[in-house]
């Protein structure tokens, strides 16, 4: 071969074998995601927006981060630990429960509530007002759950880091503007959800019914409205008597049927949290507290037989806060959960006609609105037995005394119970119930103090730290756990 | 092995025959030091014809012309030219190489080059350093070997090791080496439980490795070459003369390598007390009332709880009293101390290797044919992997300017690895016999298990506790974590010489694995009354990568002293991975794992594609002078489809010049033999991860089996991205002095990368956790310095070598994004490792105590106190690494001995913090009833002027050991990672070649090998501190690990 016929066909070869691909004009193609969609309906977002906030405010199944179960629940003495009690039965907490609560709060539920407003708006291409009510009002609740939990929180610049101007690092907001612009939502989203509007599907709390999401929207804003009845006296009642004197424009609760729960489902991951941390997980380290289980045992409270297991013929708690070696003597001598709260189709309570009914107990107490507090108290009460399976023994109210604030309140804690953060919440703005002397056998950190609120997540100071010293000092200075909140009384 | 020389002698004639006009010489080759010297290459200069020398140094063959030239050459000595004319027969003398650094490297895109050229920093190893004393995964053979390489490693089975060279230059990418098996690229893994890339690698066909450590020396191989590149070149058959057989056998056993300090004389359980009811903390039964009053004076009916279902060991003193435990049933047994439990609970593990090599060269080509097969145990039960290497290598050549090559390697793996880690030693009971545990089965009828009134009753295996764990040696037979991989990694080859100047190389390979993990998660059981389903995972994986390119070689000397080498080059690389996985919740007859064997509506499946293309143009130039100065530049382009178009493209060039100054001027002399200079400037780019341009929504799961689940991907997208770009700098001397005796390499590098393409953590309320970013700029700066040479070498034949390495690298963040300081690379239980603008990456940042201005801990009533706002806690880069290795030969005797050590760098031990709070090791036991005072001081002044005391409050002692905590103090378990061990020792005897002739055997070694030998200083306890979860840039992070284990054991080698 000659030496010009190698060099030809050794070149023909390597450029047959480079150009045979050589072209990047396939690459735009290529790179193109196979495996995940840019654009999806709302159907498929809002089932898991929902569980997800749902399940994170009733339990988050990851040990140190459960905020009900390893907060809430201990700090207003529903639950004792009877081991690990200084994984927050003695107020300390670990960074993982208040970072988490609040990544999962904004980013796995608000954004994904905000993006179905957007995907459903009226500009949109695919316009859904009762999609768009439905995330409001979702979005109204969680913002709830961030600012009664946090005290100033991004809202008004929060979940914009994909806008067309997006936000980074969110200012705070003070709370009384973050409750403003919570009851205007709520207020829009009664207006946009129609009867006659178009279906939804994918929504695992109502089935897409809308009338029930109508009367959560409004229940909803009476529990706010009366929350901050305190420090904004004549907004509220406003808010207050425009609901109740419209019902037809503004429905609310009228039966259990009605109530704003997640009924969960015996297929993993849709199991209730508390059964995927105490049946699957196998945990047992929960009793009933004494508090509790004394304050039942006092008022001869048949509930108790529904929410405690009977323990040598009687029901009996753990004091919160003992250290292991004497809370463990405890194990099995204390009544525990009842199996009703565990099951894996056990619901996650957001808000019962219930509670409804014990806020318009306060409020007409409180000179918010007019009516009658023992009526509202005793359907309160009704519910709350009604809810269990029970009948409320003629006597009951009765034997509770007259009717006060303090009655009032007590009784909201005992049917709010499972219901942690929202008792909880409760507990720091009106000091009900009131809490018995701690064991002397116990150890608090905190300064022995219940926590007033959660603090700030540690990712906020190290990325957002500008706007975070501005929220410390709305809230008066501080970051600790015994900071009052707004609507504190 | 006469005949096979005969054999070859004959094939020789017969080829020869064909050639006109042969002319028959022959000779012998000697050097005045050894006499006759075997195995010296003989060839026609320019042509590929050519024999190597017998055992008496004779050679014959025949000369196409008379004009032809032969070349004479020998590792280690000068090589000779001879002009042929008239001569029929040859005497050659061949003289001993001084110039030690003639010695040839390979280099990127396989070039060899000599190592003097060299203006960048390169490490060489040979097969035989990495066989001996053998880790299973090849590359742990580096560790301490090479000046700056990091090695993280465990020792399970088949598991994979995460390599770092110099620093870590990228604060989210991958900051390892990119591996080369002869020229083409093969897919790296650092994974713990399955390993991959070069763990799968067998160490007996390894012919070197070399590390190409900066971006300097890498920049031929674009993007994935920034963080250095580890060349591999396997053995083939082109030195054997005729057919030769190599096998090799290895036999190591292998025991955990350090126990921790455990106290022996409390007992698992809570409260003093220790008592197993059911596997649960359920209250003591009326038939145990007796027993129970009986060990501990009293019961409480109906209150009195047994304490199984703490996994602590705050228990009863282990004073022989009476108490039901997991394997009495209702009866009682002394409780007594294990000290051994740790011995007992881990297997010896063994690993045994057999490789057969086959291989044949001659004048047309060679081949090597390779066979080998691993089996490992681990060193926990019923954990093991199996790996078979099938591996062919040949070059033929076509005619007298074609050559072509193929090597393959196929490689099957399998095992089950399930135990990936040591929790039975965190959460625990110290006074559990792990052998009784193992023979569970004979206790299954005297075992009491929980049976709830109106539930199932528990039907699980036997175990010390049943509340969180299940009996491990029952997991590791029944719920495996087992693989099946099949991989090919080849390549095919054309060389073409198209003038005596111009050649080109045209390849193509392939690396292309799939694998299938199954891991079988649940048995159908009933636990806590609760029965639960048998459950498994299924997961296809399937990856391929495929490297074409093409070389264009010229190659001349435009007079006596000017060299030039030109080439040119083009790269096409396509990336392809799948990904099916399939949970199945709810198996319908338990112990059948396949997927049809399941109720539908309870599985999960996931699915994912990934393709990836980069296209990339490139030149190198190199200029030498009187081959004394060296000038080599570099270039290239590649086009990435995982960027935007309008910026995938991106270029670039390196620059670097060696002087070899004592052969410029005449400065050497009697002290300094050899003087190189060296510096360099490289760039590499780097490309993105596919599919990060836009926003997408991502499937998760389904409420109820039956409603599908979106949401909004929370790491924002980016369609602006550019390329990342690392710029080095690197300066060098290599010295020798003495003739050569002692060798001093002197590294100073200096490289930044800009421009990272980072997942950049921004605050949550702003709706995302991240955003896809140019960000961030990394600088790493160091020194590596290799010290070796001949201490003593006697005339009776016993010499020691000495080695030393030592590498320091000073990382720095200098950049981040707009508005950040911070970087989040890895957090857990709220403490994160981060990169801070202003300090080395891998800050531990976390909850510590309160400190006195003395920096002692503040108590209040006994206990230490918190300090809320979290702060830097340490940091897990080290502060410098080295080793040192030590040869002693006489005769056929050698002794190895490899100390290395890390000086410096934290990590976050989550195990020996929890192993503290639950009452496991020897500290625990002080203190225990009389109470603990805490070391450090109390404030009895007030908090605006406080007044420090030490502390004199007296706490319960597990109240206090509870502060170590590691899930809310954090500080309490932040270590120092500081170690020395001795890593490697071998011993080995080459037997006398005079005894093996009569056994027709050409070579024989046999040698006891020994890794991980000794740990030699440590500042932590209980625990090896090379520890390590993650790898990667999650590096510093620790909880009950499988532990290193130690390795001793027996290797032979035969050649024939």
């Amino acid at each position: 071969m000659k030496l010009n016929n190698k060099i030809l066909v050794s070149i023909l070869a390597g450029v047959l074998l480079i150009s045979s691909n050589a072209c990047t004009d396939g690459f735009e193609e290529l790179n193109t995601d196979p495996n995940n969609p840019t654009a999806i309906g709302s159907q498929y977002i809002l089932p898991f927006a929902i569980e997800k906030s749902v399940d994170r405010y009733w339990g988050g199944s990851a040990r140190f981060e459960r905020l009900n179960l390893d907060g809430a629940m201990l700090w207003v003495q529903y639950l004792a630990r009877n081991i690990y009690s200084n994984e927050g039965d003695s107020y300390g907490i670990s960074p993982a429960f208040y970072n988490n609560t609040w990544e999962s709060l904004y980013d796995d539920g608000l954004t994904n509530f905000e993006r179905i407003i957007k995907l459903s708006d009226p500009e949109s291409a695919s316009p859904n007002t009762n999609f768009e009510g439905i995330a409001m009002v979702m979005k109204a609740w969680t913002y709830s759950l961030l600012t009664d939990l946090y005290g100033a929180v991004p809202y008004s610049q929060a979940v914009s880091g994909a806008a067309v101007e997006p936000v980074y690092t969110p200012s705070y907001d003070n709370m009384e503007s973050i409750y403003a612009g919570i009851l205007a939502d709520l207020k829009l989203a009664n207006q946009k959800l129609s009867l006659d509007g178009p279906d939804v599907s994918g929504d695992i709390l109502y089935n897409g019914d809308i009338l029930k999401w109508k009367k959560f929207a409004n229940s909803l804003t009476l529990r706010l409205a009366n929350r901050q009845a305190a420090k904004k006296p004549a907004e509220s009642k406003a808010i207050m008597a425009e609901i109740l004197g419209s019902p037809d424009t503004y429905p609310i609760f009228s039966g259990n049927e009605d109530n704003a729960m997640l009924i969960h489902t015996a297929t993993r991951p849709s199991n209730n949290t508390w059964n995927e941390v105490m049946v699957v997980g196998g945990r047992t380290d929960w009793n009933i507290s004494k508090t509790f289980a004394d304050l039942l045992n006092d008022t001869s409270d048949p509930r108790i037989a529904a929410i405690a297991t009977e323990v040598n013929g009687g029901y009996s708690g753990v004091p919160n806060g003992l250290p292991d070696a004497i809370a463990t003597t405890y194990l099995a001598s204390s009544s525990t959960l009842a199996g009703r709260f565990s099951a894996a189709d056990a619901p996650s309570v957001i808000m019962t006609v219930s509670e409804l009914n014990f806020i318009l107990a306060e409020a007409v107490l409180d000179g918010d609105i007019s009516g009658d507090a023992d009526a509202y108290f005793k359907k309160g009460l009704e519910a709350s037995f009604d809810y269990y399976g029970l009948t409320m023994p003629a006597d009951f109210i009765e034997s509770l005394g007259t009717l006060d604030r303090e009655t009032v309140l007590t009784q909201k804690w005992v049917s709010l119970f499972g219901q942690g953060v929202e008792s909880w919440t409760e507990y720091r703005r009106t000091g009900y119930p009131k809490m018995p002397s701690a064991d002397p056998r116990s150890i608090f950190e905190n300064d022995g103090m219940i926590p007033t609120r959660l603090p700030y997540p540690t990712t906020e100071y190290s990325l957002n730290k500008a706007s975070l010293d501005g929220g410390i000092a709305i809230n008066g200075g501080v970051d600790n756990m015994q900071t009052k909140l707004w609507w504190a009384e | 092995m006469k005949r096979i020389v005969l054999l070859n002698k004959i094939l020789a004639l017969l080829l020869c025959a064909v050639v006109a006009h042969a002319q028959s010489i022959s000779g012998t080759v000697s050097s005045e030091a050894e006499g006759p010297l075997p195995g010296v290459s003989v060839a026609f200069k320019g042509t590929t014809l050519g024999t190597i020398t017998d055992i008496d140094g004779k050679f014959s063959l025949e000369a196409p012309s008379a004009e032809a030239i032969l070349v004479f050459s020998a590792i280690g000595f000068d090589t000779k030219e001879m002009n042929i004319g008239n001569k029929t027969s040859f005497d050659i003398l061949l003289e001993v190489d001084n110039k030690v650094l003639n010695e040839v490297v390979v280099t990127a895109l396989g070039i060899s080059r000599e190592k003097k050229s060299l203006g960048f920093s390169q490490q060489e190893i040979s097969g035989a350093a990495l066989t001996e004393a053998r880790s299973n995964n090849v590359v742990n053979g580096l560790s301490g070997k090479v000046a700056g390489v990091r090695i993280g490693s465990n020792g399970g089975p088949g598991s994979g090791s995460y390599i770092q060279i110099r620093g870590a230059s990228s604060v989210s990418g991958n900051n390892e080496p990119l591996i080369v098996v002869n020229g083409v690229p093969m897919q790296q893994s650092n994974d713990k439980q399955y390993g991959g890339g070069i763990s799968e690698i067998n160490p007996d066909n390894i012919k070197d490795v070399s590390i190409l450590k900066g971006p300097n020396a890498a920049a031929l191989y674009g993007s994935r070459a920034a963080n250095g590149v580890i060349l591999i070149t396997t053995k083939d058959g082109s030195s054997t003369k005729g057919l030769g057989i190599q096998y090799n056998a290895n036999f190591t056993a292998e025991r955990p390598f350090v126990k921790p300090e455990f106290q022996n004389q409390y007992g698992g359980g809570n409260g003093y007390r220790t008592w197993y009811a059911d596997g649960w903390s359920g209250v003591i039964q009326p038939d145990a009332y007796d027993q129970y009053s009986a060990a501990y004076g009293g019961i409480n009916p109906g209150n009195t709880t047994a304490t199984a279902g703490t996994d602590e060991s705050w228990g009863a003193p282990l004073d022989g009293r009476l108490t039901r435990q997991w394997w009495t049933g209702t009866d009682v047994a002394p409780l007594s101390p294990q000290p051994n439990n740790w011995e007992e609970y881990w297997e010896t593990g063994t690993s045994l290797t057999n490789s057969i090599a086959l291989s044949g060269g001659n004048e047309s080509g060679n081949f090597r044919l390779a066979y080998s097969r691993l089996d490992q145990k681990g060193i926990s039960a019923f954990n093991d992997y199996k790996r078979d290497n099938v591996t062919f290598g040949s070059s033929y050549n076509l005619n007298k300017w074609l050559k072509a090559t193929y090597n393959g390697d196929y490689i099957k793996t399998s095992g089950n690895r399930n135990y990936q880690d040591g929790r039975q030693f965190v959460w625990a009971h110290r006074h559990i016999s792990w052998d009784r545990l193992q023979d569970y089965a004979s206790y299954e009828d005297v075992h009491v298990q929980r049976a709830r009134d109106g539930r199932l009753a528990d039907t699980d295996p036997p175990n010390w506790q049943h509340t969180f764990f299940t009996n491990p040696f029952f997991t590791n037979e029944f719920l495996p974590t087992t693989n099946d991989k099949d991989r090919l990694l080849g390549n095919l080859t054309l060389n073409a010489k198209i003038t005596d100047e111009l050649s080109l190389l045209l390849r193509s390979g392939t690396d292309l694995w799939t694998d299938t993990r199954i891991n079988v998660t649940n048995f159908e059981r009933v636990r806590n009354g609760n029965q639960t389903p048998g459950r498994y995972r299924e997961e296809v994986l399937r990856r391929q990568e495929n490297n074409h390119d093409f070389l264009l070689t010229y190659d001349t000397m435009f007079n006596k002293d000017f060299a030039f080498v030109g080439q040119v080059g083009g790269a096409q690389r396509t990336n392809f991975y799948k990904r099916n996985y399939t949970n199945v919740n709810e198996l319908v007859v338990d112990g059948i794992y396949n997927l049809s064997n399941a109720n539908p509506s309870q599985n999960t499946a996931e699915s994912t594609i990934e393709k990836s293309e980069v296209q990339s143009l490139y030149g190198s130039f190199q200029f030498g002078y009187k081959d004394a100065i060296f000038l080599d530049l570099t270039a290239r382009n590649d086009w990435s489809s995982t960027l935007p178009t309008n910026n995938n493209s991106y270029f670039y060039p390196s620059a670097s010049v060696s002087a070899v100054l004592s052969d410029l001027v005449n400065i050497s002399g009697p002290v300094l033999s050899f003087a190189k200079v060296r510096a360099s400037w490289a760039q590499v780019g780097n490309d993105a991860a596919p599919y990060q341009l836009s926003q997408t929504f991502r499937a998760e799961g389904s409420w109820d089996g039956s409603v599908p689940q979106y949401y909004e991907n929370i790491e924002l997208a980016n369609a602006f991205l550019k390329p990342e770009i690392t710029t080095g700098v690197e300066i060098g001397a290599d010295l020798r002095f003495f003739k050569s005796k002692l060798a001093l390499d002197v590294t100073y590098y200096d490289q930044t990368t800009k421009n990272q393409i980072l997942g950049v953590e921004i605050s949550k309320a702003s709706g995302y956790d991240s955003r896809i970013l140019n960000a961030g700029k990394i600088n790493n700066k160091g020194v590596e310095v290799t010290l070796g040479g001949t201490v003593l070498s006697s005339s009776s034949g016993f010499k020691w070598d000495v080695s030393l390495n030592y590498a320091k690298n000073q990382n720095k963040v200098l950049e981040l994004a707009e508005g950040l300081d911070t970087y989040t690379l890895q957090t857990r239980r709220g403490l994160a490792s981060i990169a801070t603008i202003g300090q080395p990456y891998g800050t531990l940042f976390g909850i510590g105590f309160q400190k006195s201005p003395d920096g002692q801990i503040i108590h209040a009533n006994g206990l230490p106190q918190v300090d809320g706002t979290p702060q830097a806690l340490g940091n897990i880069q080290p502060d410098w690494t080295g080793g040192f290795l030590n040869t002693f030969t006489f005769k056929g005797v050698s002794l190895t001995t490899l100390i290395d050590g890390r000086f410096g760098g934290d990590f976050y031990d989550e195990g020996t913090a929890t192993g503290r709070w639950t009452g496991q090791y020897a500290e625990t036991a002080i203190g225990r009833e009389e109470g603990v005072i805490g070391k450090g001081v109390q404030n009895i002044g007030t908090a605006e002027s406080p007044q420090y005391v030490p502390n004199d409050v007296i706490v319960a002692g597990n109240q206090y050991y509870g502060y170590n905590s590691p899930r809310r103090y954090h500080e309490a378990a932040i270590y120092d990672g500081t170690y020395i061990k001795l890593r490697e020792v071998s011993l080995g005897y080459s037997l006398p070649s005079k005894l093996l002739s009569k056994a027709k055997i050409q070579n024989a070694k046999i040698s006891l090998v020994g890794r991980n030998v000794l740990l030699l200083f440590s500042n932590t306890t209980h625990i090896d501190p090379e520890v390590d979860r993650y790898g990667g840039n999650s590096q510093g992070f620790a909880y009950g690990e499988l532990p290193s284990s130690r390795s001793m054991g027996v290797n032979l080698s035969l050649g024939f």
